[in-house]
């Protein structure tokens, strides 16, 4: 369950570390993906920074599991840009992740 | 000719810390396992492009609510319309434990916001609050009253 933390707000079961991204790295990072992005609540980064940490850890380890079937110990980029593409809700990350497709799975459909 | 901004102080620079990044990434594998450098950089920019997405339709969220200020719920439901729902939950705990904490910073006195609401007020507005989001969660239609734009820190630096 949820562990009080004396550092970050966001330390919760299952880690070992309390770190968490810069609330003001992320706000930045907020604002600079649109023009006419509003003003942003106080709260607003600390909630992101918890969908980050769920989000990378779902990344990490569907890649991880493409290292795995690989059968190697070291992670590459390729693992991450497998997992991107097997996974439907990470299609928005398909045009990030294309110059790193293994060959065995490209989808015909890539643009160049 | 323009120089070269090494200091990343450009629109496009922002991205999340490395060293962070790479702790966090590596807690979540098994300790003997390595990541690429090519492979963390690639995570890091999805993690980026993540927040881009969220972002935008946070924006979208706020703005047919016809709010001036981004809150927490409209992320919630940024979320959940581009499939994230199943964070939703753990994001929501974190939220309300950084509320709690908050709280307890308030009634030290470290946050003197001028309208000095007491103890009851102070949990009381949090109940609303939280009562207000879940609604939402849930699908309510309404649309909540803006809330938090007095009592709580809101800053556009």
């Amino acid at each position: 369950m949820r562990q009080a933390g004396a550092y970050s707000k966001l330390v919760s079961g299952g880690r070992s570390g309390p770190h968490a991204l810069p609330l003001a790295r992320i706000k930045k990072i907020m604002k600079n993906s649109s023009e006419e992005v509003k003003m942003i609540s106080g709260e607003a980064p600390i909630v992101f920074s918890k969908a980050c940490e769920l989000f990378i850890e779902e990344l990490t380890k569907r890649a991880w599991a493409m290292t795995l079937q690989g059968k190697r110990r070291t992670m590459q980029r390729e693992d991450v840009a497998s997992a991107v593409i097997t996974t439907d809700l990470f299609d928005f990350l398909i045009t990030l992740v294309s110059d790193s497709v293994p060959a065995q799975e490209s989808l015909p459909v890539l643009e160049p | 000719m323009e120089p070269m901004d090494i200091v990343g102080r450009t629109k496009e620079d922002a991205s999340l810390p490395k060293a962070t990044m790479t702790k966090i990434i590596k807690e979540m594998l098994p300790p003997d396992v390595r990541v690429a450098r090519d492979a963390q950089d690639l995570l890091i920019e999805c993690c980026v492009e993540f927040i881009n997405l969220i972002s935008s339709e946070s924006n979208e969220v706020c703005n047919r609510e016809e709010k001036r200020t981004i809150a927490p719920e409209h992320v919630l439901k940024a979320l959940e319309v581009l499939g994230f729902g199943e964070y939703i939950e753990e994001v929501y705990a974190a939220y309300e434990q950084h509320r709690h904490e908050t709280m307890d910073t308030m009634r030290s006195g470290k946050w003197s916001n001028g309208a000095e609401m007491t103890e009851e007020e102070a949990l009381a507005e949090q109940q609303r609050m939280f009562a207000e989001a879940r609604a939402r969660m849930n699908g309510g239609g309404s649309a909540p009253k803006q809330s938090d734009a007095e009592a709580q820190p809101s800053s556009n630096s």
